[in-house]
């Protein structure tokens, strides 16, 4: 007998080959707040959980509700909830409930310690594809030093159980600080220990959406060294051996060079977007320039996606020094800067920053002596 | 068990959500417990698309292979197999209920 119905293989998903030629934002981080039960000294976003105001400028239920509808109009299949702390809503279920019902796949970035007994018998009804936790640290020293916040350890342990005891599908990550570079490794194993997803870890450290100087000046203390992050992406075997064989072929060689002035070589606005707790559209979630970003409470989803991605995508460099340096960088794809970061970093989208300069000619060394060494 | 009857009318059960992009259709479980695994979506072929498309929640299965046999010119005993096919599947996964039973 023939099957009429059978389980969506999404590796090859006709859907797939029909949007080849044309631009679908399949996926968007929804940031439905900015406030934090925890202040994490490298945190590029969080307000005290009591800001009034923060919570004022909120995208309301109906708001989002109406977003996710242009949204999944235009193709949208997956959205990631995300803050700030996301469980921080009051109406953290309805928002949740409301953005399923749609037929969109969710998934969920949380500090894990506000989880309670009730959000795990929401969570394993309407399962989410995969809720993320970040781990700071293994120990109450290390985890507090990050979060700032006495008693967050215990809290978040005790989510981190619940969540692991549910079976769902938990991913762990971890951002390699100042304040916890010491127990990176144990942090490493710890998620790889309880978790099968693939363990990751951030070296970047944003600076603020906000540009709070003061914040921001944390945020640089709280950053590595060139080399001590490469020392960690040594010793991290398996970030290593990704490293390894994503970029090699990429670096040394001069098939990366590019001869136009665009700003924009990345995937910024490609296939996916971020819609802000306030409801401003950024075409990735890292990029706030004034002229790149969209206010959704004034206008559509599909104008921000049809009309304003393509003007953005247009923009070129102006820069000559920018222009001469990192134009034709045979290492850019060991770089971390783009035009979101570099407008963090210096008010410029187009600008060398010195600190990514650094950080990928030490990690275009290193891969240069492995390569060496395995002959 | 699951009768499937032609004279019932089955209508998208509210557990799942079904939506088209760009033509294709994905039918996405809303609670736990519709596949073997929780993360699981399903679409249909050709054949069960066109059928679908017809499971209005209003319409009996009877009425609905009639007006394909009308708007197809194809034979009645083929089209009611692949109808009640389908629906079975459906039922069977949780994907479409039986109006008339609570
Ligand atoms: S838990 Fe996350 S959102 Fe909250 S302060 Fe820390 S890094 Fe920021
Ligand atoms: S900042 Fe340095 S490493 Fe990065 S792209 Fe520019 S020249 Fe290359």
């Amino acid at each position: 007998m023939t099957s009429f119905v059978s389980k969506l293989n999404l590796e090859d998903f006709s859907l797939w080959k029909k949007i080849e030629d044309h631009r679908v934002p399949l996926d968007f981080y929804l940031e439905i707040t900015a406030r934090c039960n925890n202040n994490c000294r490298h945190c590029f976003i969080n307000l005290p959980e009591g800001d009034v105001e923060a919570q004022n400028k909120e995208l309301t239920l109906a708001e989002i509700s109406d977003i996710a509808d242009q949204a999944v109009e235009l193709g949208t299949m997956w959205c990631l909830l995300t803050g700030g702390e996301p469980l921080l809503r009051e109406d953290f279920f309805e928002i949740y409930l409301a953005l399923k019902k749609k037929g969109l796949l969710l998934s969920l970035f949380t500090n894990a310690c506000l989880v309670t007994e009730e959000h795990i018998a929401f969570f394993k009804k309407y399962p989410p594809q995969y809720i993320e936790v970040s781990v700071y640290g293994i120990s109450e020293e290390v985890y507090e030093r990050v979060t700032r916040k006495p008693g967050s350890y215990a809290n978040f342990r005790h989510g981190l159980d619940l969540l692991f005891e549910s079976g769902i599908k938990i991913k762990l990550k971890t951002m390699a600080l100042r304040s916890n570079f010491n127990e990176l490794s144990e942090i490493a194993k710890f998620c790889r220990e309880h978790s099968d997803s693939t363990f990751r870890f951030d070296p970047l450290l944003h600076l603020r959406y906000d540009q709070d100087p003061l914040r921001n000046n944390q945020i640089r203390q709280e950053r590595l060294t060139s080399d001590e992050i490469v020392a960690i992406e040594k010793a991290d075997e398996e970030r290593s051996m990704a490293l390894q064989n994503n970029c090699a072929h990429f670096i040394f060689s001069d098939n990366y060079r590019v001869d136009d002035d665009f700003l924009f070589h990345c995937g910024a606005g490609k296939s996916s977007f971020t819609v802000s707790y306030d409801g401003f559209f950024r075409l990735c979630f890292g990029l706030w320039h004034p002229d790149t970003i969209y206010n959704l409470r004034n206008g559509t989803l599909e104008e921000a996606w049809n009309h304003h991605i393509p003007k953005i995508r247009n923009i070129r460099s102006t820069n000559p020094e920018f222009l001469r340096i990192c134009q034709n960088c045979p290492i850019v794809n060991l770089c971390l800067n783009c035009p979101a970061h570099a407008y963090l970093e210096t008010g410029s989208m187009d600008a060398v920053v010195p600190y990514f300069c650094q950080v990928a000619h030490a990690r275009a060394t290193a891969l240069e002596e492995a390569i060496k060494e395995k002959g | 068990m699951n009768e499937i009857s032609v004279k019932n009318i089955y209508m998208c059960s509210e557990d799942v959500v079904a939506r088209e992009i760009e033509g294709e259709l994905i039918i996405v479980p809303l609670v736990a417990g519709i596949g073997d695994m929780d993360d699981e979506l399903f679409t249909l072929n050709e054949t069960g698309k066109l059928i679908w498309d017809c499971l209005d929640g209003k319409t009996s299965l009877l009425d609905i292979i009639e007006n394909i046999q009308r708007e197809y010119n194809a034979d009645t005993d083929l089209i009611e197999e692949d109808v009640l096919g389908l629906v079975g599947e459906l039922v069977r996964r949780g994907i479409l209920i039986d109006k008339s039973t609570p």
